[in-house]
């Protein structure tokens, strides 16, 4: 594989950029493969990469329906971080942290991982000491935080409204030094460049029609390009896991809803942070680009339409404007909508299932994104395997039926309020 | 901005509304002997169709009545909007 | 300075009405009615910016929403505002705008500097460098990407400005004036219709400005403005200019933002700058129109280059030339209007026209006016760097490929058309499918998804003739559907120029050995090549090469460049374009300002602020306030220089040893009746309420189905069917929804009413020892005595003549009463409290005090009943009935509910007696074991305990009871505080509750 670096950016620019290899190739399904992973966003890419490269086994393919990338990893808010107050999600997302830190020179692709640092705004004493406990638990389980008070926050960030004329003062706020942002595109590139140099094939355009189980194993799939044959299928289409168990009749605790995200247009830099309001739902950071990236609330019913409303744009914005004024004067440039598997306590699963062969990644909410590495390698894991890593233990899907709920925000199995 | 037709009101625009979810899963009867499957078929398992869903609204800025809605998740179109009660 | 560019008389601005104004700090004049463009093109500035990854130069490629670049910081009455396009803003005395993305100035740009680099800088160079060493990227590369990046600047201040929102119905909506547009429009309204007609230019008429046509007898701007006339005095129609319908949601809602002040020097008062308009609308006819696409061609981005429609719209409109040495290439009919605009003007221009040659009204008019005409040729390359000097033109072969011996002529413009895109925003974002048009090389929408209709340009339609005849029909049709009448409009006859075929021909071959920058995305400077090598690297699928290579993401979101770089990579993959197809529409259309969107709701009115009756007598006595959900709440009354600590304090002792009042008025108040009342609470809450007397009130809990507490708060049986539930603050809302749920969905055979009456009542919280001696004197006629009203009693009475209700219940762990009275006179209760109370020491407390109280007396609230715990982990377990059914029982039985490892709330006490545990704490075996520490629970609640005058704290942890006398650490490392406490019982205070019944 050609190397990507600043030595061979200058070379190849004397030949006109003209001999640059494919970043990955276009092949043809075979008849059968050792793996399958169904779905080319980023998580089934990872799996794909950390198959090849943590356990040897390089006869994959990746079946994706559209392009690679095209789903939630091309559609979200580019948000790292590991914040998180229940030991499993904060372990399992610093665990993904780490990889995040090595990912451009792992994958030689720069991913653009960059710790800005994550403000989390707090507007009472009551969500300091929500945020105290989280931070605790993050102290504890040795991920970075710190707590900041009003005059600290204003030193980081002074652009939030510190004025008089405010609904919700901040109090102070939740900071976690190293979460961060990267490129979203380039993750999923990354990680299909890698996979593809090390055999796996990557099969676009190609949709997966129905499954071959026979004895309570898993034996295949049909696809739109021909059946292909697996003793071991992974299903890593977070917004249409519901579509593919009903072909396998199962029925899923999660629900498919639209998440919206706009950006404002680029101007100079402003905001170093990744800013999230505590009196409602939005966060925001500046692109390198400049662009304003602003996210916060589901449409708040079941949708696979890619499009959202705007009541839920203005509902963000307004609260948007309630943590940075000056967003007032910006215009809104891009809107777009990803859908969301969201599962009934918040927290994704990833686990075998009742089909001997056929494991189970989804319902990934809205912070799938920040987890890609590690839900990679933790499914990754479950598959050579057969069996599940401790890091993603308690991402079970049995742990509904017994009780044992990560259910970061208290808000139970109403998943349409965020 | 979706346009519901509450049965008691008539057309409102969304944000009169709150959504209510899945309007096919039924609470399993009171002192009902149910296996651990039904329970969390009704707590947490959901079929989440791309398509046409039956589900609840309530028209909470309204009248404040519980109502049914056959919505198309994919396209947003509905087809019909029900009473609690009445069956499709 | 005079204004060298501008015409002697021609245009529709105001000559009368001079406008001095500022760009980049020198100063200029123009005419009312002119943009920031057509002024500073009059005054033969063209250089107005710098591109985003280059800094090549910019000018102005358009005349209004399509030009892919002309960004400018804007100084409007103090205000700096970014990112306004000179194309769309309108000229206003004492306008002030600067070039962006340029250091120093836009003459001389540091950045430029990229421009030399940009070998090295194709397509995603960022992806395969700045990885070594690994650190360098966030702290050394990316801030200096970001520096480089970006338009304009924003200020950290509040907008000043104002901004409205309207909610609007009507039967049609019809989106652009252009001559579709004001034909449907007409022909609706004349049919009885309520027609809402919106343009986004300041000037109605689109097209029938600028074209050569006549309409019956008039020519098109007169036909145009006597529609408008007449449709604006028509009590049916709404008529809006400067108002950009920019998104189309579902069931045929559409959003439309109209610019009010913008166009002037400052926003009057009580003016809003721009109102949001929400349309909801029967029918929508789109009549958007279309726009000219660019021929590629190599530096094509050199400024003095334009679409050819923009600079007959600058000549027609504002009487601007855009140059006096004009080249104008072109691979179809219109641009030979530009052309004879220019001969008009007595300018010589010269035609490139890529076809062969060919004959048409138009061609043979401009070949009669004389004017040079090459046909078979194009524009090889531009040069000149900040402004174009010349072209180098060759012949082409009839396949586009071969370029003939190359000749380099002198022009101070060159004017391109690539022939028209129709613009299908609107009609995609509706959620339409689009069809890929061979005759036009352009998508029209095809199968309409709501109701929606395209008419005229957007629909390809480029004759005047069949536009008005669609239009006219589609807006009787769609006005007869709705209103049912028959007023049909006979259409005016046409007289139009007939247009030849246009030239399948989008981009100039590069000559031999040449390397020339042909540009698609002007912005974000994407060009052939960049497309060239994302397909060559495998991003293949359109949104890959979108994404890779940024074309169309810039501010113009492609309007310009979209459809050219489909052409591209169909070409280069071998495919059609509609096998490529188009990347989504999505709103909006045009950027949209965040403020218009937003409205009113900003600042304190961000949100609703609920304030209880007795607000002001809070104000009054030095209340400090706090926000409970959307309800302000008295925290604590301050004396003096009090912190809050020696305050609640102060007032939580009071209530201890004398007597205290709280308002409790935010407390959430459901109305329960009916005759199957009883049996409904019984299966709402978890223990027994079938035998609960009239005149008791009773402590309940309530647990989602997933058996997590959802609520707790007393009920209490007013009369036989006749219940008043209280509920928490924070859940006030979400009660009263399940409990409706349940009643209208789950069991409608229980024949029960509920309602809220939170905001009926005005609450008072009377509690200490000395709380009954108060009320004995606020009731003198009523038994107040322990037999007289009982704990958990209630009774109605009067207050001093008002209607008063009094519950003997308590959350402070005191003999209590809570006394409710109707809001209207919360007040004068307030009052009569506190003046009866003095006696008694009486000291109003607020909520820091009342959770103090609540907290050494081991009652659950708000930060135990987060949403995550069980009866069981609550301690709660007593509440739960054995005989009966209820909501979220079944799901009790869960394993991890039962386990002896689950999680139990107990009370924890520093050993030292003195130091206070911070809330949100965990506690641990090992305060200095390696991490991650395991953690038994953590600290929902503290306090000072005023019983024993020491810290108190209430935890949730692992196997709870079993741990109390146990020796442990409370660890908080965001404060470095690692406390060694013990663990006690949550009930700290009267563990066995005689003080309430006492």
């Amino acid at each position: 594989m050609q190397k990507y670096s600043v030595f061979n950016l200058i070379k190849n620019a004397f030949s006109s950029h003209e001999n640059w290899e494919v970043a990955w190739k276009d092949p043809t399904p075979k008849k059968s493969y050792d793996v399958i992973i169904i779905g080319g966003g980023g998580h089934g890419l990872a799996t794909a990469y950390y198959l090849a490269k943590e356990h040897n086994i390089t006869n994959v393919a990746i079946i994706e329906k559209g392009w690679i990338g095209g789903g939630n990893v091309g559609r979200n808010t580019t948000i790292i971080r590991s914040n998180f107050m229940h030991d499993a999600n904060g372990r399992f997302n610093e665990f993904s942290m780490d990889l995040w830190r090595n990912m451009s020179q792992e994958l030689n692709f720069n991913v653009m991982f960059s710790p800005r640092g994550i403000i989390n705004l707090a507007h009472s004493d009551a969500q300091m000491n929500a945020y105290a406990r989280r931070g605790n638990s993050m102290r504890l389980n040795g991920i970075d935080a710190v707590l900041l008070n009003r005059e600290q926050v204003k030193k980081l960030i002074p652009m939030a409204d510190f004025s008089e004329d405010v609904r919700f003062p901040i109090f102070g706020g939740l900071m976690q030094p190293s979460a961060g942002t990267a490129r979203h595109d380039a993750v999923a590139w990354g990680y299909a460049r890698q996979a593809d140099s090390m055999g796996v094939d990557i099969i676009q355009n190609c949709e997966v029609i129905g499954f071959d189980v026979v004895g309570g194993k898993i034996k295949g799939v049909r696809t739109s390009k021909g059946d292909i044959k697996a003793n071991k299928i992974g299903l890593c289409v977070a917004g249409s896991t519901s579509i593919l168990a009903e072909k396998l009749n199962m029925t899923l605790p999660i629900e498919t809803h639209l998440l919206q995200a706009c950006v404002s247009e680029p101007i100079k830099p402003l905001l170093d942070h990744v800013v999230t309001f505590g009196a409602g739902h939005f966060y925001c950071s500046q692109s390198d680009k400049g662009e304003m990236v602003m996210g916060g609330d589901l449409d708040g019913y079941n949708s696979y339409a890619q499009r959202g409303n705007l009541p839920t744009l203005q509902h963000v914005l307004t609260e948007g404007i309630a943590m940075f004024p000056f967003l007032s004067k910006l215009k809104m440039l891009r809107t777009w909508g990803g859908i969301m598997d969201m599962s009934m306590d918040g927290s994704p699963i990833i686990d075998k299932t009742h089909i001997e062969g056929l494991y189970l990644n989804c319902g990934w909410c809205y912070g799938g994104f920040k987890s890609t590495p590690a839900s990679g390698w933790t499914f990754a894991h479950t598959i050579a395997q057969d069996k599940v890593h401790k890091l993603n233990a308690d991402y079970s899907l049995n742990r509904f039926s017994k009780g044992y709920l990560l259910d970061e925000k208290g808000l139970g199995t109403k998943t349409w309020i965020s | 901005m979706l346009f519901i037709k509450c049965p008691y009101c008539g057309i409102r625009s969304q944000n009169e509304f709150a959504y209510g979810g899945d309007a096919t899963v039924k609470r399993p009867e009171l002192n009902k002997e149910i296996s651990d499957k039904e329970w969390d078929d009704f707590v947490y398992n959901r079929k989440s169709p791309r398509g046409k869903h039956l589900e609840f609204w309530h028209h909470i800025s309204g009248c404040r009545q519980w109502f049914k809605v056959h919505r198309d998740t994919a396209t947003h179109e509905i087809f019909k909007t029900l009473k609690p009660h009445e069956e499709l | 300075m005079t204004q060298e560019f501008r015409l002697k008389d021609e245009g529709l601005i105001d000559r009368s009405k001079k406008i001095s104004f500022k760009f980049n700090g020198k100063k200029y004049f123009g005419y009312e009615g002119d943009t920031l463009a057509s002024a500073l093109i009059a005054n033969g500035v063209h250089l107005v910016g710098r591109s985003f990854k280059y800094h090549r130069p910019r000018g102005f490629y358009g005349a209004g929403v399509d030009d892919p670049y002309a960004l400018v910081q804007l100084i409007r009455n103090n205000e700096t505002i970014p990112n306004i396009k000179a194309t769309e803003q309108e000229l206003f005395e004492g306008l002030e705008a600067k070039s962006v993305n340029c250091w120093p100035n836009v003459n001389f740009d540091i950045g430029g500097i990229n421009n030399f680099l940009r070998i090295f800088l194709p397509a995603g160079f960022y992806y395969k460098t700045f990885m070594w060493p690994k650190s360098f990227w966030y702290r050394i590369y990316e801030p200096f990407i970001r520096k480089a990046a970006g338009f304009g600047v924003v200020t950290h201040e509040h907008d000043k400005e104002r901004y409205e929102h309207k909610y609007e119905y009507c039967d049609l909506l019809v989106t652009g004036s252009g001559p579709s547009g004001l034909a449907s429009a007409y022909s609706a309204a004349k049919n009885g219709a309520k027609v809402i007609l919106a343009e986004d230019k300041p000037r109605f008429g689109g097209s029938l400005l600028t074209s050569e046509v006549t309409i019956g007898n008039q020519t098109g701007k007169e036909w145009a403005d006597k529609i408008v006339t007449e449709l604006k005095e028509m009590p049916n129609v709404v008529v809006k200019n400067r108002a950009q319908v920019f998104g189309y949601y579902d069931h045929n809602m559409l959003v439309m933002s109209e610019r009010i002040s913008e166009h002037m020097p400052k926003t009057e008062k009580f003016m809003p700058k721009q109102k949001l308009w929400y349309i909801r609308a029967k029918e929508v006819v789109i009549s958007s129109g279309s726009i000219e696409r660019p021929i590629v061609f190599g530096n094509n981005d050199t400024p003095g280059i334009l679409l050819s429609s923009a600079a007959k719209e600058y000549m027609k409109v504002y009487g601007v030339l855009v140059g006096k040495k004009p080249l104008i290439f072109t691979n179809n009919d219109s641009a030979y209007e530009t052309a004879i605009e220019f001969k008009k003007n007595g300018i010589n221009p010269i035609v490139l026209d890529s076809r062969k040659e060919l004959n048409s009204d138009l061609i043979t008019e401009a070949k009669n006016l004389g004017i040079d005409i090459k046909f078979e040729h194009v524009v090889v390359n531009a040069n000149g760097y900040r402004k174009v000097k010349s072209a180098d033109i060759a012949k082409i072969s009839e396949d586009k490929t071969n370029l003939g011996k190359i000749e380099n002529i002198a022009c101070d413009c060159i004017c391109v058309s690539g022939f028209w895109t129709p613009t299908i925003h609107l009609a995609s974002q509706s959620g339409g499918k689009t069809k890929f048009n061979k005759d036009i090389d352009a998508f029209i929408p095809s199968q309409s998804k709501q109701n929606e209709t395209t008419v005229g340009s957007a629909n390809g339609i480029f004759n005047l003739n069949d536009t008005l005849k669609n239009s006219f029909e589609a807006g009787y049709e769609l006005s007869k559907k709705i209103t049912s009448k028959e007023n049909k409009l006979s259409v005016p006859a046409v007289v139009e120029k007939k247009n030849s075929k246009h030239d399948k021909f989008w981009c100039v071959p590069l000559p031999k050995g040449k390397k020339y920058k042909r540009f698609l995305d002007f912005q974000n400077d994407v060009a052939v090549s960049d497309i060239e090598l994302a397909l060559r690297e495998g991003y293949r699928s359109i949104e890959h090469v979108k994404r890779y290579t940024t074309l169309g993401m810039a501010t113009d979101q492609g309007k310009t460049s979209n459809l050219n770089g489909l052409q591209l990579v169909s070409n280069i993959e071998n495919k059609v374009v509609p096998e490529v197809g188009h990347t989504t529409f999505r709103p909006p259309y045009t950027p949209v300002s965040i403020g218009a969107i937003v409205g009113r709701e900003v600042g304190k009115h961000s949100k609703p602020t609920r304030k209880s009756p007795m607000h002001s007598w809070h104000e009054k006595n030095n209340a400090v306030f706090v926000d409970a959900g959307l309800w302000l709440r008295p925290r604590y009354y301050k004396k003096g220089n009090e912190t809050l600590f020696d305050a609640s304090k102060r007032e939580a002792e009071n209530v201890r040893k004398n007597v205290g009042v709280c308002d409790v008025t935010t407390l959430g108040k459901i109305d329960v009746k009916g005759p199957d009342a009883a049996e409904f609470l019984n299966r709402v809450y978890t223990n027994a309420w079938l035998k609960l007397p009239v005149g008791k009130a009773r402590y309940g809990v309530m647990l989602r189905e997933d058996g997590i507490v959802m609520d707790d708060g007393t009920t209490t049986r007013v009369s036989e069917n006749h219940y008043h539930m209280t509920t928490t603050t924070a859940q006030a809302a979400n009660v009263l929804s399940h409990l409706e749920y349940y009643l209208q969905i789950v069991w409608p055979e229980l024949n029960v009413n509920v309602v809220s009456t939170t905001e009926q009542w005005a609450g008072a919280a009377i509690a200490g020892p000395k709380s009954r001696d108060l009320l004995q004197k606020l009731f003198p006629e009523t038994d107040c005595s322990n037999e007289g009203l009982p704990f958990m009693g209630f009774i109605e009475t009067k207050l001093f003549g008002v209607y008063a209700r009094i519950f003997r219940i308590s959350f402070s762990g005191e003999l209590a009463y809570e006394v409710n009275v109707e809001s209207d006179n919360g007040n004068f209760m307030w009052e009569k409290i506190i003046e009866l109370g003095e006696e008694f020491k009486i000291q109003p407390y607020g909520t820091e005090a009342l959770s103090t109280l609540r907290i050494e007396m081991g009652h659950v609230a708000g930060s135990e009943l987060d949403g995550r715990t069980t009866p069981f982990d609550n301690s709660l377990e007593g509440l739960l009935s054995k005989k009966k059914d209820f909501i979220g029982k079944r799901s009790l039985q869960k394993e991890a509910f039962i386990s002896p490892d689950r999680e139990k709330i107990v009370g924890v006490v520093p050993l030292d007696k003195k130091t206070s545990i911070p809330e949100g704490s965990y506690i641990v075996r090992d305060a200095n074991a390696k991490l991650p520490n395991p953690k038994l629970g953590h600290v929902s609640a503290s306090c000072w305990s005023v019983e024993y005058n020491n810290p108190f704290s209430l935890a949730i942890i692992k196997d709870g009871k079993n741990m109390i006398g146990q020796k442990l650490f409370a660890l908080s490392p965001l404060k470095n505080k690692s406390i060694p406490v013990e663990i006690v019982s949550s009930h700290y205070v009267d563990p066995k509750g005689e003080r309430v019944r006492s």
